[in-house]
């Protein structure tokens, strides 16, 4: 029997890691023995960077630009660590042409010259900061991914981004199969981020799949274009990854999110966040 | 020989460019063409196996063109398929586009009741309808007020399908007509189609019928088919039925895809004995994934045009019925009744030149039948050039079937009804009348006096019959030269001098340099005309040069 593939979505505000942390729950996830590929899908092409030791992915966009239409699937997939297949869909220059349309036509390129092969277990989609216009959602289309999970923070404006993407997703989830997997806390060492992003996750329905702290250590293997699997195995943060990725694996978790309204979001952030910060200044 | 992989799992199609590796651009000897599309090699490996044009490689499945600097647009995979899946009488095409997409819809409206006509169907009104987009539609996206039309076009019309088709704009904004399309089919019940055929996906409007039949193959055909063993699906346009008299004597029942066909017509196309076509270039697509997906064979023979494609195709079909006892009396027969006629018509046109511009192997089978009539064919276009057909059959090699039959054609160019071409493709071989089945191309011929048959109908010249009728029509059309002599000494082409004085029509692909320096040097037309006659010779040389030295880096 074909193993099933699992095609999930990582969404968040830009800069919260999100592709950090894809790349380092990846290497988790092919350390015990998974085929998995990330297709990148941000113009400025840095998600897979850090699997592939820095070498430079020719996207598939400027692929198509330079080589012409009749591409191998070779010169735009590129094996990272572990065998991880990478993929960048790259964009046009800042400015001009339509991103959007750039990763619709990166990703319906992959599919006809057959990257989506029997034997991967995962598809992982890292999408740029917020789903911004139809292309920005094409990751989530019927028959892509169905499992999303939202990278964020215990900052104001991770949340309200987290929660207007929770929009999006509720959108696309009442009319198919596409569900929210969960909120992943990449940690800022903000007070109480853990029960903020758990009270956070349980009013979207869903739950804090997991937490990872903050450690320098990330920033270290990021300096070395490796992952903190790859660059220090045995440091705590790389068992985070690995527990990141164990809690992706056995998830049953999937919900059509519930995003509240900006006056219920301002309590959370309140009751939780801001409250102390308020009292603190009290000093 | 090897069949292209059709890939009904996926919704895209894989462009014609792509899969079969045609151009839109090519100018040389019908021969040169044969030797470089290699259809043998390029049918059993599309991507290893082919010195192409692809990219930087050098290598892949396209075949090497001139690049033109600019085209003159006549039509795009949108528009074929609102003149394919918007001719299905009991089923709905909605064009998901701003209005303007929909400009072409009273000329197919003329076409589809001309067909429905000539197949004696009921007349009526075409039925497309657009989603009519505006600006905020495409700021805030337009999903709704598609399921909207989808939901108006099941309560007013109650189709037995309803097709979607994307157009540039709302394939720009990621408008998402494939899950939009599975949610209205679980809701209605009754097929709802996607096809992703925006117009700027491909450079030839061909992969538009591929298209079209994709979305067929995908969602009508019937998946578990009863065989009819006297059935034989005819995958063909708007014209008249002259292949059921051709193919009685077989015992075949004709089932015509897809344009006028019903749903019911649409759906058995699984249940057939075979399947042919009129033209390769059209029929590639579907004939090969009903092949693939359900087993019913396709001709092995190119198309029945000209005594010779005649007999093969009819061998073919009568080889793949078990009726070869039969087929050579029919053949023999046939031929003793259309000879005296032809050898007639023969006489008539003896020493008259002709020159075809009309799809691709359409054009192949148009010249074999004009050959046929002993007219000199020396210079032809086709719109297109597929290097080779999705069968990956030898026998289907049309254009090399044309010259090993009939011999070369000198001048044989590959150019997407550019009217500004088309001058001096004429001028060069200067016929005495031209053939020709899509717009903007007759006035042209005409204001140099050359006469056009307009050929409404693209069945006219199948079979044995179909060369006799043509040559009889040519006679009448010839009659018209001195119409066209007058027309000529009053009326003036919209291109300067210097233009028309150009003995090569694809110069601007060899130098495109040339078009910058006379429209910076000379900024008036009447210039251009008065000036540049000599001009531009030297400055060809110069650029020249140039070429040279950036293909040598």
């Amino acid at each position: 029997m074909a193993k099933e593939l699992r095609q999930i979505a990582i969404y968040g505000k830009g800069g919260i890691g999100k592709s950090t942390t894809t790349q380092n729950l990846t290497a988790g996830l092919a350390e015990n023995g998974k085929n998995v590929m990330i297709v990148g899908c941000d113009p400025k092409a840095d998600s897979t960077r850090l699997l592939l030791g820095g070498l430079a992915q020719k996207t598939v966009l400027d692929t198509l630009r330079e080589t012409g239409e009749d591409i191998d699937l070779d010169l735009i997939v590129k094996e990272g660590y572990r065998g991880i297949k990478c993929v960048e869909s790259g964009g046009p220059e800042p400015g001009v042409g339509c991103a959007g349309r750039g990763i619709i036509t990166s990703i319906g390129l992959l599919e006809r010259l057959g990257a989506y092969e029997d034997d991967l277990d995962y598809v992982f989609y890292d999408v740029l900061g917020d789903v911004v216009c139809g292309g920005f959602a094409m990751p989530i289309r019927e028959g892509k991914a169905r499992e999303i999970y939202i990278v964020g923070s215990g900052e104001m404006m991770a949340l309200y981004a987290a929660n207007n993407i929770a929009k999006g997703i509720q959108k696309y989830a009442k009319k198919g199969k596409v569900r929210l997997g969960g909120i992943i806390c990449n940690s800022r060492n903000v007070d109480r981020e853990t029960e903020l992003l758990r009270a956070f996750a349980e009013e979207l329905g869903t739950q804090l799949i997991h937490y990872v702290p903050r450690d320098n250590i990330v920033q270290h293997a990021e300096i070395r274009k490796k992952t903190v699997i790859d660059f220090a195995s045995e440091s705590a943060q790389a068992d985070e990854y690995r527990d990141l990725a164990k809690k992706i694996e056995e998830n049953k978790h999937f919900v059509i999110p519930k995003p509240m309204t900006q006056d219920r979001l301002e309590e959370i952030l309140f009751e939780y966040g801001l409250m102390d910060a308020v009292e603190d200044y009290k000093i | 020989m090897a069949k292209r992989e059709i890939d009904l799992n996926i919704v895209d199609v894989e462009n014609r460019e792509m899969r079969l590796g045609s151009i839109i651009s090519w100018d040389g000897s019908a021969e040169e063409l044969v030797q470089n599309s290699r259809y043998e090699i390029r049918s059993r490996d599309k991507r290893k196996s082919v010195d192409g044009c692809a990219g930087k490689k050098e290598k892949g499945c396209r075949l090497c063109e001139l690049n033109m600097p600019f085209n003159q647009q006549t039509m795009c995979s949108h528009s074929i398929v609102g003149c394919q899946v918007g001719n299905i009488p009991d089923c709905i095409l909605i064009e998901h586009s701003p209005i303007g997409c929909s400009a072409i819809h009273a000329r197919f409206n003329l076409g589809y009741k001309m067909g429905l006509a000539r197949r004696g169907k009921k007349i009526e009104n075409l039925q497309i309808f657009s989603t009519n987009l505006q600006e905020n539609d495409m700021v805030f996206g337009a999903s709704d007020k598609l399921r909207q039309t989808i939901l108006d076009v099941q309560e007013r019309f109650n189709p037995k399908a309803i097709f979607i088709s994307m157009s540039c704009s709302t394939a720009i904004i990621g408008e998402d007509i494939e899950s939009i399309a599975d949610e209205m089919e679980d809701e209605l019940g009754i097929p709802v189609i996607p096809l992703f055929c925006e117009g700027f996906r491909s450079k030839h409007w061909s992969t538009g019928f591929d298209i079209s039949q994709h979305g067929i193959m995908r969602q009508i055909v019937n998946k578990n088919p009863i065989k009819q063993e006297d059935l034989i699906n005819i995958i063909a346009l708007w014209g008249t039925d002259y292949f059921t008299e051709i193919l009685k004597p077989l015992g075949l029942r004709v089932n015509y895809m897809i344009d006028m066909a019903s749903f019911d017509e649409l759906a058995q196309a699984s249940e057939a004995a075979l399947t042919a076509t009129f033209c390769h270039t059209l029929g590639s697509y579907m004939a090969t994934a009903l092949e693939n997906e359900y087993g019913v064979p396709q001709v092995d023979a190119g198309q029945p045009y000209g005594l010779k494609g005649t007999d093969d195709w009819l061998r073919s079909i009568a080889k793949l019925m078990g009726k070869e006892d039969i087929i050579e009396d029919y053949i023999k027969s046939e031929h003793e009744r259309v000879l005296p006629k032809i050898e007639e018509l023969r006489k008539k046109l003896s020493g008259v030149k002709g020159f075809v511009a009309t799809g691709s192997s359409y054009a192949h089978g148009m010249i074999s039948v004009i050959r046929e009539l002993g007219i000199l064919v020396d210079g032809s276009i086709v719109f297109h050039h597929d290097p080779v057909y999705d069968s990956g059959k030898a026998e289907q090699d049309t254009l090399k079937d044309l010259i090993d039959t009939y011999g070369n054609i000198d001048h044989f160019t590959v150019s997407k009804t550019q009217q500004f071409q088309f001058y001096g493709l004429l001028k060069r071989v200067d016929p005495d009348f031209i053939i020709i089945r899509h717009n903007g191309l007759a006035p042209l011929a005409a204001k140099i006096g050359i006469p056009a048959f307009a050929m409404g109908d693209e069945h006219f010249p199948v079979g044995y019959d179909g060369i006799i009728r043509v040559g009889e029509a040519l006679i009448e059309i010839l009659a018209r030269k001195k119409f066209g002599q007058v027309l000529q000494r009053h009326v003036k082409l919209p291109y300067s001098d210097w233009w028309l004085s150009q003995e090569d029509p694809f110069i601007l692909a060899k130098h495109p340099e040339i078009l910058d320096e006379i429209v910076s040097e000379d900024s008036t037309v009447a210039e251009i005309g008065v000036e540049t006659v000599i001009k531009p010779e030297k400055k060809v040389s110069k650029s020249k040069k140039a070429t040279a030295k950036s293909k040598s880096a």
